[in-house]
C-alpha cells in the first residue's frame, strides 16, 4: 500500500543544521500560465466547499517553534467576515469535487452538471503557505469529493497534509475532513498531521440519511467517529506520561448536520447533538441551514427560504449545553418539541420556570447566576469575582457588563429588585418582547410558519399584524 | 499650612514611560508636600482645555529610570495579571487612562491585592477596565485583519491604522508566526514602525521619514492579493448575504487596509 512508501521516504527539503528555514527552499513560484488554472480551480473549489459551515481555528494552543512558519491561538482568529456574515478563519477547498456519491442535497453531487476540478497537493500547499504569510488566514480546511472510493480519497488527503507539515513544515491550523468508510489506518495516520478533523453526521437521523443520501450510512459514519474519539483520548493519556508524544487531533472532532431538508423537529435535533458531546466527545457540532441548491422530489422546494432563525436558537441551545450547564430535558422535551419563535431558549426557561427566581446577586452560586437573562458568561465570572470585596448593587452591575433591562425581573441586589415588578409570566414576556426583541433575521420570520412553530397564531398576529 | 490649593493636576507625556513617571512623582510629590490624600492628586496626558480654580498643574518629564522602578513595583507587588491589565490601559486612547491607573494602583497597593482588578465596583478599577479592554479589542481586530504584502525583495510589509496604540503587543504575536521573515508594520496613527528581521528580536523605530509611493511589490504579489479576493467572493452563500452582520463583525474602518476590500 502507498502509504507504507510515504512513511519510509524522507523529506525532500529538509532543513540544514544551522536552522535554514525549508519554506524558503520551496518557494515555487507560480507561473502566469498555470496562474490563471489556480484561479478558477480555487473560485470552483471554494464555492464547492462552502456548505460546510465548520470555519473555527479555535481549540490549540501552539507557540512557534522559532524555525517554521506557523503558530495557533487557542481562540482562534477570525480573518476576514463574507458577504453573509460569516467568518473566513482557513482556506476552506475542497480537494476535488469529483464525486462517485449522489446525495441530493448536494451541490456536487454526482448527477448535477457542474464545472469539476482538482487540485494537487502542491498547488493547495503554496496558496495555504502564501495566504498564512500574508495573514489572511490560520490555517487549511481541506474537505474533498469521493475520488474511486474512501480509501482512495482519504490516502489522497493525507498525501497533501504530510507535504504541509514534513515539506513545506507548516506549523499553523490545519482541519481536514474524515471520510466514512476509509481504511481506519488511514484515519490513524492522517490524525497526526491534523489539529482537527471531522466527520459529518449530514442528517439528524438515519432515516433522513436513507432518504436523501442513500450512498452514506449512519455505522459508516459513526465508525470513525468512535475512532477519533477513542485515539484522542488515548492521546491525551499518552501526553501525560511523556511529554514529547506526538499529538493526535489535538483540537478534538467536530461534525455537521443539515437544518430543514428532512423533518426532524428541534428536541430531536438537540438531542443527537448532546448524545454527540456526552457519547463521542465531540468539541463542536455545526447546524447548517439547509439551502436548496438541487431541484429534487425528496427535497424541500427550491424556493424555500434557508431557516436561519431555526439555525438560530439550535446554536442558541448549543451554547446552553456547552457553557450554560443546561440539559436538553430542561429546554425541550415530547410534549414541546421546537423552540419558541419571539424568545432565546435560556430566556423562554426562565419563564417556565419563574419558580427559581428572584436570585441574590451577592449570594447565588454561579451556575444560579448563569441562567439569568441578560447574565452571560463573562458577566457572571466578573460578578463572582467582584462581589469577594463587597457587596454589588444595580449600578455595578450595569458596568459590569449585565444587560439590566432582561435581567431586572429575575435578580434582587441585597434584597431589593430594581423596580417593582411582577414575577409572572405574562407580564414579564409582553415587558420583554415590548423592548423590541430583534430577530437577527427579520426576512425569515415569515417562513418559519411552515414548521409550526408559533405556540399561539392569535397573539403573533396582533404582535407582528399578520 | 493652607495655600488654598486643593488639587494637584501632573501632566505627563502620554505613553507608558510618561504615564510611570507620573505615577512616580506623584507619590514623591505626596511625600514632599505633605498631601493628606492620594486622592487630591490627579494625572493626565494633556493639558486640560480649561484650568480649574484651586488647582495646581505641573508638567512631569519623563524618566525611564523611575518609569522602571513603578513597573518593578506593580510586577512584584501586584503580578503579571494585574501589570499586563495595568499596561493595555496606558495604551489606549481615553484620556483619562493615566488617572485610572494611577488611582488603581494606589489602591491595590495600600490593599496588598493582586486581585485589584477585580474589584469592578471602585470607580478607578472599573476605568482601568474599561481602557485595557477597548485596547485589547483593538489588538484582537488588528490580529485579525492585518494584512502583509510581500515585496521585492522579499520583506512582509503591513500598514495598520491603530485607534489603540498596540503595535507593541502585535510585534510579538506575527514575529512568533513568522520567524524567518523579514517584516514591517507601519501605524498610520502613531507613525511607528515595528521591525523584524530574519531570526533576530523585533523592535519599534519612530521618526523616520517614508515615502509610501516608492514601494516596490513583488510579481506574486497581485496575484496571491486576487486570489485572495476571488477566495472571499466565492465562500458567501447568495441567499445568505447580509451586509449588516458583515459590518457588525468587521467594523468599516479597518477595511481600507485590507486586501479583500480594495
Amino acid at each position: 500500500m502507498s502509504l507504507i512508501r510515504q512513511n519510509n521516504q524522507k523529506p525532500i527539503h529538509s532543513s540544514d543544521e544551522h536552522g535554514v528555514a525549508a519554506n524558503t527552499d520551496v518557494n515555487i513560484e507560480l507561473h502566469t500560465t498555470s496562474a490563471q488554472t489556480i484561479m478558477e480551480k480555487l473560485a470552483v473549489l471554494t464555492d464547492a466547499a462552502k456548505y460546510d459551515v465548520a470555519c473555527t481555528s479555535s481549540g490549540v494552543d501552539r507557540k512557534g517553534n522559532g524555525r517554521d512558519m506557523g503558530n495557533c491561538v487557542a481562540a482562534g482568529i477570525c480573518h476576514s467576515f463574507s458577504a453573509d456574515g460569516r467568518c473566513i478563519s482557513l482556506l476552506k477547498i475542497l480537494m476535488s469535487n469529483e464525486c462517485i456519491y449522489d446525495c441530493k442535497y448536494c451541490i456536487n453531487r454526482r448527477s448535477n452538471d457542474v464545472p469539476r476540478a482538482t487540485f494537487t497537493p502542491d498547488e493547495i500547499c503554496e496558496l495555504t503557505m502564501n495566504f498564512y504569510r500574508r495573514n489572511y488566514i490560520e490555517g487549511l480546511f481541506l474537505s474533498s469529493g469521493i475520488i474511486h472510493n474512501p480509501s482512495y480519497t482519504m490516502e489522497l488527503l493525507y498525501q497533501t497534509l504530510y507535504k504541509l507539515r514534513k515539506v513545506y513544515r507548516f506549523q499553523g491550523y490545519v482541519h481536514v475532513k474524515g471520510i466514512p468508510g476509509a481504511d481506519p489506518l488511514l484515519i490513524q495516520q492522517t490524525g497526526y498531521l491534523t489539529d482537527r478533523m471531522s466527520v459529518n453526521l449530514e442528517l439528524p437521523t438515519a432515516e433522513g440519511l436513507e432518504k436523501l443520501a442513500p450512498n452514506k450510512h449512519r455505522k459508516t459514519i459513526l465508525t470513525p467517529m468512535r475512532q477519533l474519539q477513542n485515539s484522542i483520548a488515548q492521546g491525551k493519556k499518552e501526553l501525560v506520561q511523556y511529554r514529547n508524544a506526538p499529538a493526535f487531533v489535538p483540537a478534538g472532532q467536530s461534525t455537521q448536520m443539515i437544518i430543514g431538508a428532512t423533518p426532524e423537529s428541534d428536541y430531536q435535533i438537540m438531542s443527537v447533538a448532546e448524545g454527540l458531546y456526552d457519547k463521542f466527545g465531540m468539541k463542536r457540532v455545526f447546524y447548517s441551514a439547509y439551502v436548496g441548491v438541487n431541484e429534487d422530489k425528496a427535497l424541500p422546494s427550491v424556493q424555500t427560504a434557508s431557516p436561519l432563525l431555526r439555525e438560530h436558537r439550535l446554536y442558541q441551545a448549543d451554547w446552553l449545553l456547552r457553557f450554560y450547564q443546561f440539559r436538553v430535558e430542561e429546554l425541550l422535551n415530547e410534549t414541546h418539541q421546537n423552540f419558541n419563535v419571539l424568545l432565546d431558549p435560556k430566556c423562554d426557561w426562565a419563564l417556565q420556570h419563574l419558580e427559581q427566581f428572584p436570585v441574590e446577586i451577592n449570594r447565588a452560586d454561579y451556575a444560579m447566576l448563569l441562567r439569568v437573562p441578560g447574565i452571560g458568561v463573562k458577566s457572571a465570572q466578573r460578578i463572582c469575582k467582584a462581589r469577594k470585596s463587597g457587596a454589588l448593587d444595580f449600578e455595578h452591575l450595569k458596568k459590569i457588563g449585565v444587560v439590566l433591562k432582561r435581567a431586572l425581573y429575575f435578580i434582587t441586589c441585597n434584597g431589593k429588585m430594581m423596580y417593582r415588578t411582577k414575577l409572572e409570566e405574562d407580564y414579564i414576556t409582553r415587558n420583554l418582547l415590548a423592548e423590541h426583541e430583534k430577530l437577527p433575521f427579520d426576512k425569515d420570520g415569515v417562513t418559519y410558519r411552515q414548521l409550526s412553530l408559533f405556540d399561539d397564531t392569535q397573539e403573533n398576529a396582533v404582535l407582528f399584524g399578520s | 499650612m493652607c495655600t488654598g490649593i486643593e488639587y494637584y493636576v501632573l501632566i505627563c507625556e502620554d505613553s507608558m514611560e510618561g504615564i510611570l513617571t507620573g505615577v512616580y512623582e506623584a507619590y514623591q510629590i505626596k511625600k514632599d508636600k505633605g498631601i493628606e490624600s492620594h486622592d487630591s492628586i490627579r494625572l493626565a496626558v494633556k493639558e486640560p482645555a480649561m484650568q480649574c480654580f484651586f488647582t495646581q498643574y505641573e508638567h512631569i518629564q519623563t524618566d525611564h529610570e523611575k518609569a522602571a522602578k513603578v513597573t518593578d513595583t506593580i510586577a512584584r507587588q501586584l503580578g503579571d495579571e494585574t501589570w499586563y491589565r495595568i499596561s493595555m490601559a496606558m495604551v489606549s486612547d481615553f484620556e483619562d487612562k493615566a488617572d485610572a491607573v494611577y488611582h488603581t494602583i494606589v489602591l491595590g497597593l495600600k490593599l496588598h491585592d493582586k486581585r485589584i482588578t477585580d474589584r469592578l465596583q471602585e470607580d478607578c478599577v472599573q476605568r482601568t477596565f474599561k481602557c485595557a479592554r477597548a485596547s485589547e479589542n483593538e489588538l484582537c481586530h488588528l490580529k485579525q485583519f492585518s494584512r502583509f504584502s510581500e515585496l521585492q525583495n522579499g520583506m512582509l510589509y503591513a500598514k495598520i491604522n491603530a485607534k489603540h496604540h498596540v503595535l507593541p503587543f502585535l510585534m510579538p504575536h506575527f514575529a512568533d508566526r513568522l520567524p524567518a521573515d523579514n517584516f514591517v508594520i507601519y501605524d498610520e496613527n502613531t507613525q511607528t514602525f515595528g521591525l523584524h528581521a530574519s531570526y533576530k528580536k523585533w523592535y519599534l523605530m519612530q521618526g523616520a521619514a517614508f515615502d509610501e509611493d516608492r514601494i516596490v511589490y513583488s510579481e506574486v504579489e497581485a496575484v496571491y492579493q486576487e486570489l485572495f479576493k476571488r477566495f472571499c467572493d466565492s465562500i458567501a452563500i447568495e441567499s445568505r448575504i447580509n451586509p449588516k452582520l458583515q459590518m457588525n463583525m468587521l467594523p468599516l474602518r479597518f477595511r481600507p487596509n485590507m486586501t479583500e476590500f480594495q
